[in-house]
């Protein structure tokens, strides 16, 4: 991907390199081949160091002054009104935001521009900024499109950049606007470059320098962000630019992107093999959007496919309990079409991260160390094909159209219901013997997570439900139990298998839910919640639909057993494993720091009898549009 | 052969030549030694849990040489015997006495759940998988 400062327009430089101020942002921060200064003069002022913050600077930065002088008082048409003009013509739901004192031009724009002001996008208040964009993150996953995180130079990017690492790695669109002020007394807060600090994994970033190009810089970061591979986007906002007099510049048009799709040759060749098959199947990945799983429906049901599915791993995958979904009547597959995920016959996967070759290898350095994580495309199909699934489907399902007869419909009719036996059958045995292994421990106290999920089930199974909390360490259990039929039904693992991501994503799926009379589970662990649980009055504060049930083991058990091992090996004995992996002396009140936020809350809960009557409470106070927290003592795993 | 395998033939043949026996260990002292080790971590409070030793659900546990056999066979004997599942304890990390106290304590677990059939959310999620 083209970085913004390759073609030779540098990064914004106005006049202000030539104050003192200026000069100390220029000294603090290292070079890069994207900040070059421009000439002798630049160069000569990035050697100079800073002048002190003045008094009226400092003053504002203690928080006892009065409000900084408006720039300019005749501005009648904010720059940053056009800039939510923007992001309200794209349908952005919300901006994610902990305050910072280099935006407050865009968010005054946003909480009082317009005849809706403060919605779309809705000012959503966030305790740090790595919840922030984790809010982003889980909206993303469970609705298949960005909303934005706004965070405040360089030190609200720095706190944001864990969760956009996870972000880039879990290939969720998510913009991140950063504010910039040069002019502040804090020149540790800006930088030449900022968007330099992340940009080993994001997908694009733009600095612009004119509001006209700041507008057109959130129309690209929007089609940079769903175009695949669907990442995460920075653009950094300059304070003045949100403040100037916008005068009677327009909104530009917007242009959506060009998603690449197989050619028609291709579609006709893969729509012959699955009519031809005998036996078609379908492997379906994760798609961009809802659009790709009705696509892949209409698929499947055209051709008769069994389909296998990841809906029980992420979001946006085939509907687990649809009828053709399962082994199908026959496992000798004759043509299998993998859609975003490998294929025997052909496959329709990517773009993907792997290619982004301009980003996380040059980035900020360590890729110079080892490269990071880039799955290597799986080519054992005979026909692989780099496209994006979702786009591509209607191709296929036209030539398919085209290529059936009136013998092949039969033929597929009848194939569709011996296959829909026979994943019902298979789904029957399945259940028949989890639901034995899981009553296993049903009766011990701390409780049983396999209960507690089976519970819960039971309370929300005829609910319109999203479980935004990665399952690995409370065992899978919903795999087996839960029923995934809908998009955002398990938005899945965190993908940089981070802690400190859970409660925040849990809050952005909510950010989603809440308008779509939907609840969101959050089954979350003790761990991940010490990280940043101010999404707890984030989601108090904005009522959010959630509910989350602490899987409370009392510390990082992963950790645990790890070292445990490890002594065991070295023999040195396994009796001080608690030290530095669990949380005793004290114990955690998880109910009492909900509570201490605002939140309903109750626990901890250690007798398994008394679980369903909380979970209960719970499920009844999320449908009523209030979160609420649980702390349940739960075994380790 | 392996290593692994001449360890699993030994166990094989320990446990098929000697009876199911009681413990020796003090059951009080196994519990806070059963914590202590953090054995609860991938056993479970109760027994359940990654692995399963309650009912003593484990070939291992069928008497307490077996168990103090399979504690020192890798650790002891074989300590470059690579694990992927349970760690080694060797005797000087792990005495015996300490070890038979654990298993006195692991054979308190009782696991008695009731049957599918009296835990109504897990019938329900059979009785509506059969009627989809």
């Amino acid at each position: 991907m083209k970085k913004p400062h390759d073609d030779g327009t540098k990064i914004s430089r106005r006049q202000f390199l030539g104050t003192s101020a200026a000069a100390g942002a220029a000294s603090i921060v290292p070079r890069t081949a994207g900040a070059e200064p421009q000439d002798a003069a630049v160069a000569q002022v990035v050697q100079t160091k800073a002048s002190p913050p003045s008094p009226e600077q400092m003053a504002r930065e203690v928080g006892a002054a009065t409000p900084p002088p408006v720039a300019s008082p005749a501005v009648k048409r904010p720059g940053s009104d056009l800039m939510v003009q923007v992001l309200r013509d794209l349908r952005v739901e919300f901006v994610v935001s902990n305050p910072g004192s280099t935006f407050e031009g865009l968010q005054e724009s946003i909480v009082n521009y317009g005849d809706t002001p403060n919605v779309m996008p809705e000012f959503i208040t966030a305790l740090h900024e790595e919840s922030a964009v984790d809010m982003c993150h889980g909206y993303a996953r469970s609705e298949g499109k960005p909303i934005c995180a706004l965070v405040s130079g360089t030190i609200g990017l720095q706190h944001a950049s864990m969760a956009i690492y996870q972000a880039f790695l879990g290939e969720s669109p998510v913009i991140v606007l950063i504010g910039r002020e040069d002019f502040g007394p804090r020149q540790q807060h800006t930088a030449d470059d900022i968007a330099g600090m992340v940009r080993a994994y994001t997908k694009w970033d733009a600095q612009p320098r004119t509001l006209a190009e700041a507008l057109d810089a959130l129309q690209e970061a929007y089609r940079q962000a769903t175009t695949p591979p669907c990442a995460p986007v920075v653009v950094v906002l300059d304070a003045e630019i949100q403040k100037q007099e916008a005068g009677d510049l327009k909104v530009p048009a917007y242009r959506p992107p060009s998603i690449p799709t197989i050619s028609r040759a291709d579609a006709t060749k893969i729509a012959d093999g699955l009519v031809r098959a005998r036996n078609p199947r379908l492997n379906v990945g994760r798609f961009r959007t809802p659009e790709g799983i009705d696509r892949a429906i209409e698929l499947a049901e055209l051709v008769g496919a069994s389909v296998d599915t990841r809906a029980t791993s992420g979001p946006m995958s085939f509907p687990q309990t649809h009828a053709l979904c399962g082994p199908g009547n026959d496992t000798a597959y004759d043509y299998v079409l993998g859609l975003e995920q490998p294929g025997a016959q052909a496959s329709i996967t990517g773009p993907h991260l792997r290619t982004l070759d301009d980003r996380d290898i040059i980035g900020i350095g360590f890729g110079d160390i080892r490269p990071p994580v880039r799955p290597e495309r799986n080519r054992s199909g005979e026909y692989d094909l780099v496209a994006d699934a979702e786009a591509s489907l209607p191709l296929v399902i036209e030539a398919a159209e085209r290529k059936l007869n009136e013998r092949d419909r039969k033929s597929i009719a009848s194939r569709k219901t011996t296959h829909r036996q026979a994943n019902h059958d298979a789904r029957v045995a399945m259940l028949r013997k989890a639901v034995e292994e899981k009553r296993a421990g049903w009766n011990g106290s701390p409780v049983s997570l396999a209960r507690l999920y089976a519970e819960l089930w039971s309370l929300i199974k005829d609910k319109d439900w999203c479980l935004a909390s990665g399952t690995i360490f409370s065992g899978f259990h919903n795999v087996q139990l839960w029923e995934h039929d809908r998009p955002y039904s398990y938005l899945g693992m965190y993908p940089a298998a981070a802690l400190g991501y859970c409660l925040g994503s849990s809050a952005g799926a909510a950010l989603a839910a809440r308008a779509r009379d939907r609840i969101v589970i959050n089954i979350q662990g003790d761990g991940d919640f010490n990280y940043a649980p101010g999404s707890i009055w984030t989601a108090v504060h904005h009522q959010l639909p959630m509910l989350t049930i602490m899987h409370n083991n009392r510390g990082y058990h992963m950790e645990l057993m790890y070292l445990q091992h490890l002594a065991g090996v070295r023999g040195r004995g396994t009796d001080r494993m608690h030290i530095g992996t669990t949380f005793r002396d004290p114990y955690i009140d998880y109910a009492k720091i909900a509570a201490g936020y605002g939140m309903k809350s109750e626990g901890p809960v250690s007798d398994p009898d008394a679980l369903y009557a909380a979970l209960e409470r719970g499920v009844s106070t999320v449908l009523g549009g209030e979160p609420y927290l649980i702390d349940v003592l739960t075994q380790p795993r | 052969m392996t290593k692994l395998t001449l360890f699993t033939g030994a166990i094989a043949l320990v446990t098929a030549s000697i009876a199911i026996g009681q413990g020796t260990g003090d059951v009080v002292r196994g519990k806070k030694a059963y914590y202590d080790q953090a054995c609860y971590a991938c056993h479970g409070y109760q027994g359940i849990g990654r692995r399963n030793v309650a009912n003593r659900a484990s070939g291992v546990l069928v008497n307490e040489q077996v168990f103090l056999l399979y504690l020192r066979a890798r650790a002891d004997q074989n300590p470059d015997l690579s694990t992927q599942t349970m760690p080694h304890y060797p005797a000087s990390s792990l005495p015996d006495d300490v070890a038979r106290d654990i298993y006195a304590y692991i054979l308190t677990f009782v696991d008695d759940p009731p049957e599918v059939g009296d835990i109504p959310v897990l019938q329900a999620i059979l009785d509506d998988a059969e009627t989809e």
